[in-house]
């Protein structure tokens, strides 16, 4: 087991070394904003702090409440694109 | 051998997509977290609700599109005509001269040094001329090493005396070599 998790750990760090992390990490973003999952999750979020009152928000609050929802409202095409660029790079990069 | 390779390629692919799987979810959890500081910023920075203004603020906020205004609504060329008095020469100057005039005035900028170098070297030439032989003249003229010669090589027209032997350049090029060589 101590092998797998090895490997995922140098797998993970040359994800960040080459800048690979953080250009997924935009893509995400950019895909995001375009399918209006944003503009959802903030509606949400204008839900939450309605209830709690604007003063008393605080960041777990959002946290707990935005992420599970924020997980569950990514599309699948999203998902679909995302999973397909890291595949490509765990079978340029993944040596086993 | 073989079998247990493919059975072990198969694991790994396993191994792979959930490794992919988890690769993903990191991210999404990361958007999601982006967000959540967002927006808590965004209420704690008091603009969060910006946007829900109700519709007569915001027709106050319009953006305007009448001839000469700008589109905050704000006269844009008022100050096109007024006069500014400056403080150098004590002169009541228009706005848009202003600076040009500030510039010549002070003695700083890039045409002010320009013209006080032309001024220098004018003032060099001047004189000089009455002592110099035209080979001398020739030699400032002609000579691109020369400090003055490149600036004034626009001027030197119409400083030009009309009267000056040196009129008819082609008849002095033909003879300046001999002359060089025959020394003063």
């Amino acid at each position: 087991m101590s092998k797998d998790s090895q490997m995922r750990a140098a797998i993970n760090q040359k994800l960040i070394e080459m800048g690979e992390r953080e250009r997924l990490k935009e893509l995400l973003r950019a895909k995001l904003v375009e399918c209006g999952w944003k503009d959802q999750l903030k509606a949400h979020c204008k839900d939450v702090i309605r209830e709690k009152g604007l003063e008393h928000v605080t960041v777990e609050d959002l946290v707990t409440d935005v992420t599970p929802k924020g997980r569950a409202l990514v599309p699948d095409s999203v998902k679909k694109e995302l999973l397909q660029r890291i595949r490509a790079f765990l079978a340029q990069h993944a040596t086993l | 051998m073989k079998m247990e390779e493919v059975s072990m390629s198969s694991l790994d692919n396993s191994k792979l997509e959930g490794l992919a799987q988890d690769i993903l979810s990191d991210l999404v959890e990361d958007a999601c977290l982006g967000l959540c500081f967002e927006v808590h910023r965004a209420v704690k920075q008091g603009y969060f609700f910006l946007d829900d203004t109700d519709q007569e603020s915001m027709r106050d906020f319009e953006i305007v599109d009448q001839p000469g205004l700008d589109v905050f609504g704000q006269v844009y060329n008022q100050w096109k005509n007024k006069e500014c008095v400056c403080p150098n020469c004590s002169r009541s100057i228009a706005a848009s001269r202003f600076a040009p005039h500030l510039e010549k005035c002070l003695g700083m900028g890039r045409n002010s040094s320009r013209i006080a170098n032309r001024r220098i070297v004018t003032g060099n030439n001047t004189n000089n001329k009455s002592e110099s032989d035209q080979e001398d003249n020739d030699d400032v003229n002609d000579n691109d090493w020369s400090y003055g010669a490149e600036k004034k090589a626009k001027k030197r027209k119409s400083e030009k005396n009309p009267n000056s032997p040196r009129r008819s350049k082609s008849f002095k090029h033909k003879s300046r070599p001999a002359q060089a060589f025959m020394g003063p």
